[in-house]
């Protein structure tokens, strides 16, 4: 089977500094794989490790994409090859625009069975781009898959949905987005990270994948942290359902 | 000088992180503390993610990285509240590696391979301390056959280890008082009959044993022996400078790890109004400490570096392993300051570092030998 999963660089959440006017600064941050997505990673690598095949990774970003850590970050972590688009144009990309070079690449990247991405990217995780990326590529699309198990040209996949399993037969190709719970990524060890500095790295800008001259079509005006609140300094006493109904009566007041 | 690391580097700190972070929480350190138990929990992760190869050489299935690679590996452990003794077995079996006979060489690695401890170190015996040449146990051969007989002490993992690397010298050669050649090293099963294992009770380093050991007419057989009949003590000197550092870097980073704690409880505890950092007393100590941290980080990786470049370290080695035994227990000392009162409970890890690193000034060498093996060769050098 021929995966390939798809993935974001996102700031450290703890290197963000929330400057004096509320907004947000990612200048000391360090850069890193989204979380989600290395759920993704380890979803592919179980299945070819299963059915056979070949896991294959692919990003598209700006600049950030260049460090070369993190790139052998994502190839320690099992795929064969890596594939990047990397434009300047694609600073602070929306979800629309990120699933338009997501299917320009994988259509140039050829031949493909499965597409993996994470539940969403662990920065905006507005769970868009696997919806969108399957709509664009014509071909079955599903989220919030917690279980894979490959049967030849199929898979059969698995849905939590509160109490109940649901179970999916999904030919392929397709695109899936896994949740955090279909597994616990892999840690590389130092024969896989000296190995990742050898694995082949694809890089194109938005020509190569015939999308020059592309543009977001959403901005964002501001992002700004919550203002700083005064403590409340209220205190509820007691353990009763009256008592916790009453801090809990309180907190809504607050919120609405 | 670049002081950088390689992204490989930071990607293997990286992955030692994320294995900590699952695998060596600080509650499960206390649990283990508190219970005297080994933390198998983590030398499992550490070993399923390839760090028990991790410096071994590539004919023996292991991924071999420079000794600064090694020492950074150890400082990450204990910076995070790890147990120094889950790192570096691939340094204690290059002896074994070296000298050992197939069979030796094969049981070494099966160990190795599954994570555990593949033997113990068999010299410390009550008479014979810093003064290796004291070494009183003895083999005899009888009827095609090798008898040991000998009172070891200070035995660490021998409730755990299969084997001891065991010093001795030939019962029929007692008076020899040469030094050098007296001594040879022999491949103990440590469930031979006739051995006898007896737990010290410690003060701290609750989650590994240390034994007395009591070997009565154990036999092995001629097959047994380590190396060369009577290069015990050669064999030995190998690989000892890279031990000592690495035993350096484990304080260093115990020392990392006490100084994190403290740096942040100052930021926090308020008293008379204001955090204690604010206070020049609790700054001053800050500051201190910073300077043995940085010293020490320098002594660790400039011999580390020195290894890697094949230059000798005989005086560097010494001057670390001391520097870094004082100077680490010292800061750690100054964190239980800084920390008051809870410090000195078992609700911070400040108190088990206390305890854990004072016995660095001891064991591999007293801070007392490495005057001796260093004050010599510098004095050498300006003669
Ligand atoms: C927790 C722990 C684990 C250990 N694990 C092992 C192990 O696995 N295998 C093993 O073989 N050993 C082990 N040891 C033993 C360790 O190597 C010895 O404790 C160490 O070598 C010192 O020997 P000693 O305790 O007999 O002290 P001694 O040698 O009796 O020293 C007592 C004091 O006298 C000083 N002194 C001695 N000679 C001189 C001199 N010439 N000049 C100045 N001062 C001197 C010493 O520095 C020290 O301060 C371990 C020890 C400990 C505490």
């Amino acid at each position: 089977m021929n995966i390939i999963t798809c993935y974001k660089i996102v700031p450290e959440e703890q290197d963000i500094v929330v400057l004096p006017d509320r907004s947000l600064s990612f200048a000391r941050a360090e850069w890193k794989i989204g979380q989600y997505d290395l759920n993704a990673i380890e979803a592919g690598m179980q299945i070819v490790e299963a059915a056979g095949g070949k896991v294959s990774a692919l990003s598209v970003g700006d600049k950030q994409l260049e460090n070369s850590k993190l790139k052998k970050g994502v190839l320690s972590r099992g795929p064969e090859d890596l594939y990047l688009v990397m434009d300047e144009q694609l600073e602070n990309s929306d979800t629309f625009l990120t699933a338009q070079v997501l299917t320009a690449a994988i259509r140039k990247i050829g031949e493909f069975d499965l597409v993996i991405c994470g539940e969403g990217s662990s920065d905006l995780y507005a769970q868009q781009v696997g919806a969108q990326l399957g709509e664009m590529l014509n071909i079955p699309t599903i989220n919030g898959i917690s279980k894979i198990t490959p049967e030849g040209n199929k898979i059969i996949a698995e849905r939590t949905l509160g109490n109940e399993i649901e179970v999916l037969e999904i030919s392929l190709p397709a695109v899936v987005s896994v949740t955090t719970d279909i597994n616990l990524p892999r840690i590389p060890s130092m024969k896989n990270i000296l190995a990742a500095g050898k694995k082949p790295i694809i890089e194109w800008d938005l020509s190569a994948v015939g999308l020059q001259g592309v543009t977001k079509q959403t901005e964002v005006i501001s992002t700004l942290a919550p203002e700083n609140v005064e403590r409340k300094k209220v205190i509820f006493e007691g353990e009763s359902e009256e008592v916790i109904q009453k801090l809990f009566e309180s907190i809504r007041k607050e919120l609405l | 000088m670049d002081f950088r690391l390689t992204e490989e580097q930071e990607l293997l700190l990286e992955s030692l992180r994320e294995i900590m972070a699952r695998d060596c929480t600080e509650e499960y350190m206390k649990e283990c503390n508190e219970k005297g138990e080994y933390p198998t929990r983590f030398i499992n992760a550490l070993s399923e993610n390839g760090f028990g190869l991790l410096g071994v050489p590539e004919e023996h299935d292991g991924t071999p990285v420079d000794t600064m690679t090694m020492m950074l590996v150890a400082e990450e452990i204990t910076k995070n509240g790890g147990p120094h003794f889950a790192f570096g077995q691939a340094l204690s079996i290059v002896d074994m590696l070296e000298f050992g006979s197939e069979e030796q060489i094969a049981d070494t690695m099966r160990a190795v391979k599954a994570g555990e401890v593949a033997f113990v170190l068999g010299f410390t015996e009550p008479q014979a301390g810093s003064d290796s040449s004291a070494i009183a146990t003895t083999y005899t051969r009888k009827n095609g056959k090798v008898y040991i007989n000998g009172h070891k002490t200070f035995m660490s993992n021998a409730l755990r280890a299969p084997y001891m690397l065991c010093m001795a010298r030939n019962a029929d050669d007692a008076g020899n008082p040469d030094k050098m050649n007296a001594f040879s090293m022999w491949w103990v099963p440590m469930s031979a009959p006739g051995i006898k294992v007896e737990r010290l009770h410690k003060i701290g380093w609750h989650m590994m044993d240390t034994c007395e050991v009591y070997l009565e007419n154990v036999e092995i057989e001629e097959k047994d022996l380590v190396g060369v009949e009577g290069n015990g003590f050669k064999q030995v000197l190998i690989n000892f400078e890279v031990e000592r550092l690495l035993m350096a870097a484990s304080v260093l980073g115990m020392a990392e790890c006490a100084f994190e704690d403290a740096a942040r409880y100052a930021n926090q505890r308020v008293q008379f109004g204001k955090p204690i950092g604010t206070f020049q007393l609790i700054q001053e100590k800050i500051t201190y400490m910073k300077i043995k941290i940085e010293n020490m980080r320098n002594m660790v990786y400039r011999c580390a570096w020195e290894i890697d470049n094949k230059m000798p370290v005989q005086i560097s080695s010494a001057l670390a392993k001391l520097y870094c035994a004082q100077s680490s227990f010292e800061v750690i000392d100054d964190a239980m300051q800084i920390m008051g009162g809870i410090g000195y409970t078992t609700d911070t890890r400040i108190s088990r570092l206390w305890l854990d690193s004072r016995v660095f000034r001891i064991g591999g060498g007293t801070d007392e030998v490495m005057i001796h093996a260093a004050g010599r060769a510098i004095l050498k050098q300006y003669k």
